[in-house]
C-alpha cells in the first residue's frame, strides 16, 4: 500500500469536513476510497437507526445483492455482530460460515463473496454503525487492511456527528436520524432521474454526484431541488434520452 | 435481532397501553402511551393537511391540544417549524429569554400554560412531511439520550399510522413486520419512478405505491423493487380505474 496515497485520502477526507458539507456524499467518497486503498471487491457503510436496525448509507454498488446482503445483516451477518459488539468482526472464508450466520453466509457466498470484514463506528461508548468489507477470494484481508478500514471508519463517525455537530453537541440519535433521512431523500431523487431519463438508479446517481460536484452544490441539496421540480434534470443530462411520458 | 430490540419494547408498551384500555392501537392510544412512558406531561402528532399549514390529529391531553392549536393562532412555535421543513427541536428551558425571542408569541403562552420543556420531532419520508411528533414536559431539562431514542421509535410509529391513514389503509394490528421495509432504498426510488409514471408529487406517489402493497397483500418492498426492475408501471388510468 502506497502510503503517500493513505495520506492523500485523509488529507482529502479531512478537506471535505468543512461547513456545509453533504453527508450522503462524504460517506460515499469515503466507501470509494475504501475499494481504491484497500483492494477489496465490494464495500458498505452500515448505521443503526433509532430502532437499532442497521440501515445502509453508502455502498460501492448500486448492485442489488449487494444491498440485500446489507440488509441480510439485521438477522445475522459480521456487521450485526460488530455493532452488538463494538468488536471488528472477521471471517476468511465465508462458503464455511454457514453455522454462524445461518442466513447471510450462504448469501454472500452465492453472491460471490469468500472474506468479510466488519469494523464498528464507534463514538465513544456507543457504536453507531459498522463499516462492512467484503472479497471475492478467501483469506484476502491483511491485517494493516483492517487497521486502515477501522481508521476509515472512524474518519466516517467524525463526519456523521461533526455534520450537525454545532447545533446539537448532546443528541447524537438526533443526527443520525437527519444523515439516514439525506439518504431517503437521494433515493427519491433517484428514482425521478431514473425513470425521466430511461436509466437505472446507480447511474442515477452517478450523474447527481458528478452534477452536484461540478456545480460546487450539496448533494442533498440538488436532490430535493429535483424532487420539487425547481431543477429540470433534462437540462444537466442532455445526453441522456428522455422517457417519453407513461401511456 | 434475537434480544427485545429498542422497537419491540416501545412496541410492546404501545400494544400493553391499548390492550388496557380495551382499544386498537390507535394515534390517540399511541400518544398516550408515550406520554406514560416517557418523562413529559403531554404528546400530540400534528399534520399538514392540504393547505392548510398544521392540523392537531391527536394529543395525548388538554396541555398539548391546547398547545398545538395555540401555535397555529398565533402563526410560530415548534411544530410550525417541523412542519414546513425544520429539522428537530429540542429545547430543554422554554423559559429562557433566548426561546423568547425565537418565539416572541408562543413562549410566554406555552410557559403560562404550564410548558417547561419541549421535544418536536419531524415524521419525514426523505422530502415528504408528514407531521410533527411533540413532546412537553411541565419541568425543564433535556431528554437523556435513551428515552430521546425512544421518543424517535414512537415518533416513527406514530408516523407509520399517519402514512396508513393517508394511503386508507387500516391499522395494522399486530406488530407491523413490514415497517422495516418502509426504509429500503428500492422503496424511496420506486416512489420517484412512480411520480413520474404518474405525474404527481412525491407523497402521493409513496401513499399509490403503499396502497397497492397493501391491496395486494405484499411486502411494499417487494412491489417497490418490480417498480425499480421496470416490471411493473402505475398507470394514471389504471390507478384511477382502481380508485386507490
Amino acid at each position: 500500500m502506497a502510503d503517500d496515497r493513505l495520506t492523500r485520502t485523509f488529507v482529502e477526507l479531512a478537506d471535505t469536513l468543512v461547513a456545509g458539507f453533504d453527508v450522503v456524499e462524504f460517506l460515499h467518497m469515503l466507501v470509494d476510497r475504501c475499494m481504491e486503498l484497500l483492494a477489496v471487491s465490494a464495500a458498505g457503510l452500515l448505521l443503526g437507526d433509532s430502532h437499532d436496525q442497521l440501515q445502509v448509507m453508502a455502498s460501492s454498488a448500486e448492485n442489488i445483492h449487494l444491498l440485500e446482503l446489507f440488509q441480510l445483516q439485521n438477522h445475522d451477518g459480521p456487521c450485526l455482530d460488530c455493532y452488538l459488539t463494538g468488536e471488528p468482526i472477521s471471517h476468511p472464508d465465508l462458503s464455511v460460515a454457514a453455522d454462524r450466520w445461518p442466513m447471510f453466509a450462504p448469501a454472500a457466498t452465492e453472491s460471490g463473496f469468500r472474506t468479510v470484514h466488519a469494523v464498528p463506528m464507534r463514538l465513544r461508548s456507543q457504536v453507531i454503525g459498522a463499516l462492512n468489507l467484503f472479497h471475492t477470494e478467501a483469506n484476502a484481508l491483511a491485517p494493516e487492511v483492517t487497521q486502515i478500514g477501522q481508521a476509515l471508519a472512524d474518519v466516517a463517525t467524525i463526519g456523521l456527528i461533526q455534520e450537525r455537530a454545532l447545533h446539537h453537541q448532546h443528541v447524537l440519535v438526533d443526527q443520525l436520524q437527519t444523515a439516514l433521512d439525506s439518504r431517503v431523500i437521494i433515493e427519491q431523487a433517484k428514482g425521478i432521474i431514473a425513470e425521466r431519463h430511461g436509466i437505472d438508479p446507480g447511474a442515477a446517481f452517478t450523474l447527481m454526484r458528478v452534477y452536484a460536484r461540478t456545480h460546487g452544490q450539496r448533494l442533498t441539496e440538488f436532490a430535493a431541488a429535483v424532487i420539487d421540480g425547481s431543477t429540470t434534470t433534462t437540462k444537466f443530462f442532455p445526453s441522456a434520452p428522455a422517457a417519453t411520458p407513461g401511456e | 435481532m434475537t434480544e427485545a430490540t429498542r422497537a419491540d419494547r416501545v412496541w410492546g408498551v404501545v400494544t400493553a397501553h391499548a390492550e388496557a384500555l380495551g382499544v386498537p392501537v390507535s394515534l390517540r392510544s399511541l400518544c398516550q402511551a408515550a406520554a406514560a412512558r416517557l418523562p413529559v406531561s403531554a404528546v400530540a402528532v400534528s399534520i399538514r393537511s392540504g393547505r392548510v399549514v398544521s392540523e392537531v390529529l391527536c394529543a395525548s391531553g388538554s396541555l398539548s391540544r391546547e398547545l398545538e392549536e395555540l401555535q397555529l393562532t398565533v402563526g410560530e412555535g415548534p411544530s410550525l417549524q417541523v412542519l414546513v421543513g425544520g429539522p428537530s427541536v429540542l429545547v430543554g428551558d422554554l423559559d429562557c429569554a433566548e426561546q423568547q425571542a425565537r418565539w416572541p408569541l408562543f413562549v410566554p403562552a406555552a410557559v403560562q400554560a404550564g410548558a417547561r420543556a419541549l421535544f418536536a420531532l419531524p415524521l419525514r419520508v426523505g422530502v415528504i412531511r408528514v407531521g410533527v411528533f411533540i413532546l412537553y414536559a411541565d419541568h425543564p431539562g433535556q431528554l437523556p439520550a435513551e428515552e430521546l431514542a425512544e421518543a424517535w421509535v414512537f415518533a416513527e410509529f406514530a408516523r407509520r399510522l399517519v402514512l396508513d391513514e393517508q394511503a386508507g389503509i387500516g391499522t395494522p394490528e399486530g406488530y407491523p413486520v413490514d415497517w422495516l421495509s418502509d426504509s429500503r432504498p428500492e422503496v424511496h426510488q420506486a416512489t420517484g419512478m412512480i411520480s413520474v409514471q404518474l405525474g404527481v408529487g412525491i407523497a402521493e406517489a409513496f401513499s399509490r405505491l403503499r396502497a397497492r402493497a397493501f391491496t395486494e397483500g405484499r411486502p411494499l418492498s417487494t412491489v417497490a423493487a418490480e417498480v425499480v426492475a421496470r416490471r411493473r408501471r402505475f398507470d394514471p388510468d389504471h390507478t384511477a380505474r382502481e380508485g386507490v
